[in-house]
């Protein structure tokens, strides 16, 4: 388990209701959390393996930006 | 634009055809098909040209309501309308039969006793009439003018004169008594003739009322509330609220809200409703889940991967739904006749009364005026009206004796002709739960200290082989027995450790898997239960296979008499199964089913039933599951086994309540027996009519002078309507076997 966070333009109740699937479906991602209070708008994920590219290319998919911290 | 809405005030077929023919010629309407069983119509139209107001206000013209508005609004005032509608019903029905049973009695047994006889039956009959009845004599207003009849063009014709010259012979008796004739009265045969056909068409909505609770149960399967992960947090939020892609968490005994994928955790899921297969399947991350179905042990968290009406259990809703309402409207045999006896029986009274007034002997008018109301009179269809629901309520009586509950009177009025039969497996042929079949231990081993150890171990576990196990054991032996250490091994079994020795119990991939000997006898036997469908569990002390238990379940102990019973019968029997091929060949050959089908889907059970119908078959379909909703309320007959599901058992006609295949042979000749009797009534109620109409016409009077009294020709009709009676009561008498 790994604990991976991103910077993200994702701001509101339904830009997260957005990636919900795409994050929930991702067979590597035990939990995730964004905290729409922090300017930078950070996900946290929690990772059963070291693959933090699938998180970053799953929130892309569906339209936002993304990168690691 | 092509839209389905539901209509209210539909009470016949026959009023379905009227608004598609009313709607049909308005510009902008492309297409209209209404739906009677299902109280809708769906109609394409440009709105353009005529918008959806102007619709509704052209149904209202003739007397019935579009509802409209979203679809769980209409639903809900559908509702609303229809029980209301049947609540009314059921008043007039009370009313009718608390104001008609003294005026039968007084006609029947105390004529001449009570001063004022017609003129309290008079006020007793009044009410009746106007308030009971009073739809009849709308409808057959309205019928009159566009120049058709139907049965209720029969009711409102027979009671409204029988009424009417009752009521002037009771003002006026001077009138007949005058020119030497008894002014008799016939209120009882208006009252009572009301009160019957209200019960029928009372005992008809009710039927149709129970078919939509069924679709109601089914929904009732979706969870209300829902607890969800949302962005890291738990949330309840409502059914309605799931998105796709969602993760849910389950918890035990948990409905599963939506189609998905399991994420984390493992459990037992009931799927029962889905597959019919009764033992709960093991779900880990990967696997699939239903809507509908129900989380037996453990935590699960599932992906929401089709949500709403992409759902399998809302796939089978609207096949139910489909079915349901496709089924031919009840083309009813009275109505049928109403339609040629009608214009006949009114044609021979105009006719008797011109010739009567032409041709007749002085006073002529009198007798122009008499003989064609002695003729209504005759042509009442009170033993027609009887011949129907009576032999029905005692056909229907006798098989709720016998343990055959039918629930609607069109299940025995078609039971007679099935030609096929499709079973389920589960459930209908078979028990419908996992137990023990065969219990071998090694000969080198003393048993009954290892049943001991076997009760102790599988007690612990949650599977539901070990519950089938324990549940046999526990007949044998309640002692128990401390075990040092438990640890299950998961999709293989469990290990234990008493009296510092090693037990495993599990499948044979455990065995295989740790190496453990199985002796040559007890391989041997485990494959040849193997062949037979059976799950086998072995039992390992040490590193030695020292017994197997066979797990299955089991065919029903009538199930093989049953099945050759109706094969001489000349029923073609099918047997479909959710289940693998070769657990259903081994039933199919064991009870001498040569047509199987094995991995079938619910809507394939229903498809299946229709491929059946389309080549011209009449098929009875019996089974237990939410699985086989679909094919009990497509088939001609559906049969539920009392001990399968609510929603199994209100999709289907008949229920039989001992669960016994046995049973299906009973109903079917118990409709053979009321069939025949209500054939053997009609002729009854026709055979007085055809004698009795020529004579009441004056057929014999220039032959012998003999004109028929009114009082006989009300005699006569009583006396049909004593025949069709007692012939219906004589069923009750009838050995079915």
């Amino acid at each position: 388990m790994t604990t991976v966070k991103y910077k993200t333009n994702i701001h509101c109740g339904s830009c997260i209701k957005s990636v919900t699937p795409a994050l929930n479906n991702l067979d590597n991602v035990d939990l995730w959390k964004v905290d729409l209070e922090h300017d930078d708008k950070i996900l946290e994920v929690t990772l059963d393996d070291e693959d933090k590219n699938s998180v970053i290319e799953a929130v892309k998919s569906v339209g936002f930006e993304i990168e690691e911290i | 634009m092509k839209e389905e809405y539901k209509v209210a005030g539909m009470t016949c077929a026959s009023c379905a055809i009227s608004i598609e023919s009313y709607l049909k010629p308005q510009k902008g309407i492309l297409d209209v098909a209404v739906n009677y069983p299902n109280q809708s119509v769906t109609i394409s139209y440009d709105e353009n040209i005529i918008p959806l107001e102007t619709i509704g206000n052209k149904v209202k013209e003739i007397g019935f309501k579009l509802i409209l508005g979203t679809k769980e609004d209409t639903k809900k005032e559908f509702e609303a309308l229809e029980a209301k509608r049947l609540a009314t019903l059921k008043k007039k029905l009370i009313f009718a039969a608390i104001f008609s049973v003294p005026i039968f009695i007084m006609s029947m047994f105390l004529i001449g006793k009570i001063p004022y006889e017609n003129w309290i039956m008079m006020a007793l009959a009044l009410p009746v009439l106007f308030y009971s009845g009073a739809e009849f004599y709308t409808i057959a207003w309205k019928r009159l003018k566009s120049f058709s009849t139907n049965m209720d063009t029969l009711v409102a014709l027979s009671t409204g004169i029988a009424f009417l010259f009752s009521v002037f012979n009771t003002v006026n008796p001077q009138y007949f008594l005058s020119k030497g004739l008894v002014p008799h009265v016939y209120f009882e045969s208006a009252v009572i003739i009301i009160t019957l056909i209200l019960l029928g068409r009372f005992f008809e909505e009710k039927a149709k009322s129970k078919t939509s609770s069924a679709i109601k149960k089914l929904m009732g399967l979706k969870p209300k509330k829902v607890t969800a992960i949302r962005n890291g947090e738990e949330k309840v939020i409502s059914y309605d609220e799931i998105l796709k892609g969602e993760l849910i968490i389950l918890k035990p005994g948990d409905k599963i809200p939506v189609d998905g994928k399991v994420k984390k955790g493992t459990s037992f899921i009931d799927e029962s409703m889905i597959s019919g297969e009764p033992i709960p399947v093991e779900k880990m991350k990967g696997s699939k889940v239903f809507a509908g179905t129900i989380n037996q042990k453990g935590s699960l968290r599932i992906i929401a991967t089709k949500i709403g009406d992409e759902t399998l259990l809302s796939q089978i809703i609207k096949l139910v739904e489909e079915a349901q309402s496709s089924k031919p409207a009840i083309q009813k045999l009275a109505d049928k006749i109403a339609g040629i006896f009608v214009p006949i029986v009114i044609g021979l009274a105009i006719v008797t009364s011109v010739l009567w007034y032409f041709l007749g002997p002085d006073p002529s008018i009198t007798y122009a005026l008499l003989t064609p109301i002695t003729v209504l009179i005759i042509a009442c269809p009170c033993a027609l009206g009887l011949a129907t629901p009576t032999a029905l309520m005692v056909g229907i009586g006798k098989g709720a004796q016998q343990g055959i509950l039918i629930k609607d009177a069109q299940a025995l009025e078609t039971a007679y002709k099935i030609d096929t039969l499709i079973l389920d497996k589960t459930g209908t042929i078979t028990e419908g739960k996992p137990k023990v079949t065969d219990l071998i231990w090694d000969k080198n081993t003393v048993s009954t200290e290892l049943e001991k150890v076997v009760f102790a171990i599988e007690s612990e576990s949650e599977h539901p082989i070990a519950e089938a196990i324990v549940a046999h054991l526990k007949t044998i032996d309640k002692e128990n027995v401390p075990i040092d250490s438990f640890t299950s091994i998961t999709g293989l079994g469990a290990e234990a450790t008493y009296k510092n020795e090693l037990y495993r119990i599990g499948n044979e991939s455990l065995m295989v898997q740790k190496e453990i000997t199985i002796p040559t006898q007890l391989s041997t036997k485990a494959n040849s239960l193997k062949s037979e469908a059976k799950t086998v569990v072995y039992v390992a002390h040490k590193n030695t296979v020292v017994g197997i238990i066979a797990v299955a379940d089991k065919v029903k102990e009538t199930t093989l008499a049953a099945i050759q019973k109706l094969q001489q019968m000349g029923i073609e029997i099918h047997m479909l199964t959710g289940d693998n091929e070769q657990t259903a060949k081994a039933i199919a050959n064991k009870v001498g089913i040569k047509n199987y089908q094995a991995n079938v889907m619910p809507a394939d059970k229903g498809a299946f039933v229709k491929k059946l119908q389309a080549e011209g078959k009449v098929v009875a379909m019996a089974g237990d599951g939410i699985n086989d909703s679909h094919a009990l309320a497509q088939a001609d007959v559906g049969i539920a086994m009392g001990s399968g599901t609510d929603i199994a058992m209100e999709s289907a006609g008949i229920t039989l309540m001992h669960s016994d295949l046995k049973q299906i042979s009973k109903a079917i000749q118990l409709s053979k027996a009321t069939m025949k009797t209500i054939k053997q009534n009609l002729f009854w109620a026709f055979i007085y009519n055809l004698i009795a109409i020529p004579i009441a016409a004056g057929a014999l009077y220039p032959i012998n002078g003999f004109l028929l009294n009114p009082m006989i020709a009300g005699a006569a009709m009583s006396m049909s309507s004593i025949s069709v009676l007692s012939n219906s009561l004589r069923l009750k008498n009838k050995n079915i076997n």
